[in-house]
């Protein structure tokens, strides 16, 4: 091989190289693959979303390679998100990688864009993912400002959950009647996260 | 027409078998005209003293990894329907230090050794036969060590993924690598050769 067409080959694997470290992505539009059975199957025996006691008990754990997702818009992230929580808008879920040994749970105010988020991710290939059901509303219900009803017993599930609350600052209660006005046990004053809820509960889900 | 075309109907089973002969007879000549149907070519490798084998092998991989970066990125390839062997890292890296050992003391390879059987060379016939023989020793006994077999899954795992950047930064890291192995290799052979006269 002459020495202008071994330079003409280094030079074009070169620009070749150089273009991919550029381009990044191999793929021009990010399409993924749905086994809808599978995903059927997971949605019918609840195995693709976590209540927010759960998703409270991984992250005081700190559960290994647990990954908490807020899909929500960059004001509301800034408003208030669950502790450890990161922001990624729904259109970036695309540029995610399924890692080995990640637990990914998404969650939004109500739950379902988190719910179509579990959708857009398992079809990118990722396995081990959930969504937090009822959303940051169910986190602001069980977990920031939970309720137990006058005519519930403070059992051991209670206990739990109030646990979990105060772990995250929240403010356990008991309150007369479900639907009604609550009376507050303890600390008076309501958590900061409340007006957010209260905004957010105003909006609906 | 998108590939690969046996995942996308392009091809008939009977289309795709002929395909498989072609490129496995192109496959086998151009190893056989790098010179790697002959131990001794590998064995240089190992002294040190003829690096064809870096070379043959690093220009296949950073010619198919542009390519296939490429045309993916262009449209003609579809990387989810290209086949990702799946990582057990033990049992991996047990098989990689029994096939460097066999591959040491044969001076062939799996390809290699096909392609020295079919010219001839008895060593290459002897590494073919021992080489299936050791497929059906490993496929009986498989069942004692099933455990270890399947150990430390990661799943269809790749580079990007392990050092969490782009497959592009991964394709440009392996050409520079090549690149510079290419320069540096010559001057090892340069120097192997002279040290050894």
């Amino acid at each position: 091989m002459t020495n202008t067409a071994r330079n003409v080959l280094v030079a074009m694997t070169i620009v070749l190289a150089v273009g991919a470290l550029i381009v990044g992505n191999p793929r021009a539009s990010t399409s993924g693959t749905v086994d809808v059975t599978a995903l059927a199957r997971d949605i019918e025996h609840e195995a693709d979303h976590v209540t927010a006691l759960e998703l409270a008990q991984w992250l005081r754990d700190h559960k290994s390679g647990l990954r908490v997702l807020d899909v929500r818009s960059d004001s509301e992230f800034a408003d208030f998100h669950i502790p450890g929580a990161e922001h990624v808008a729904l259109s970036r879920l695309a540029s995610l990688k399924p890692a080995g040994g990640e637990t990914i749970v998404l969650y939004s105010e109500g739950g379902a864009h988190a719910a179509q988020g579990w959708v857009l991710l398992r079809a990118l290939g990722f396995r081990e993912v959930y969504f937090l059901r009822g959303g940051l509303l169910d986190w602001m219900d069980d977990i920031e400002n939970p309720v137990r009803a006058a005519n519930r017993t403070a059992d051991s599930a209670w206990a739990h959950q109030a646990e979990l609350s105060r772990y995250f600052g929240g403010v356990p209660r008991v309150g007369a009647v479900p639907g009604l006005p609550s009376a507050s046990v303890g600390a008076e004053t309501a958590p900061a996260a409340t007006s957010a809820v209260a905004r957010a509960k105003r909006r609906g889900c | 027409m998108i590939a690969p075309w046996w995942e996308t109907g392009a091809l008939s089973p009977p289309g795709v078998l002929v395909a498989g002969l072609f490129v496995g007879i192109a496959f086998g000549a151009c190893l056989e005209r790098a010179g790697l149907g002959s131990a001794k070519k590998l064995i240089g490798q190992f002294t040190l003293k003829d690096m064809a084998v870096f070379k043959v092998m690093f220009t296949a991989i950073v010619t198919a990894m542009l390519g296939v970066f490429w045309l993916s990125r262009v449209g003609v390839l579809d990387l989810d329907k290209v086949y990702l062997p799946e990582t057990f890292v033990l049992p991996q890296l047990a098989g990689g230090v029994i096939f460097g050992v066999g591959f040491a003391l044969a001076g062939l390879c799996p390809g290699t050794s096909c392609v020295a059987a079919a010219t001839g060379r008895g060593d290459g016939l002897a590494v073919v036969l021992g080489m299936l023989a050791g497929v059906l020793a490993t496929g009986l006994a498989l069942p004692t060590f099933q455990e270890f077999f399947v150990s430390t899954a990661k799943g269809g795992f790749t580079l990007s993924q392990a050092f969490g950047v782009t497959d592009g930064a991964v394709v440009f890291a392996i050409v520079a690598l090549a690149l510079v192995g290419f320069a540096v290799t010559s001057r090892i052979e340069r120097w192997a050769s002279r040290t050894s006269t």
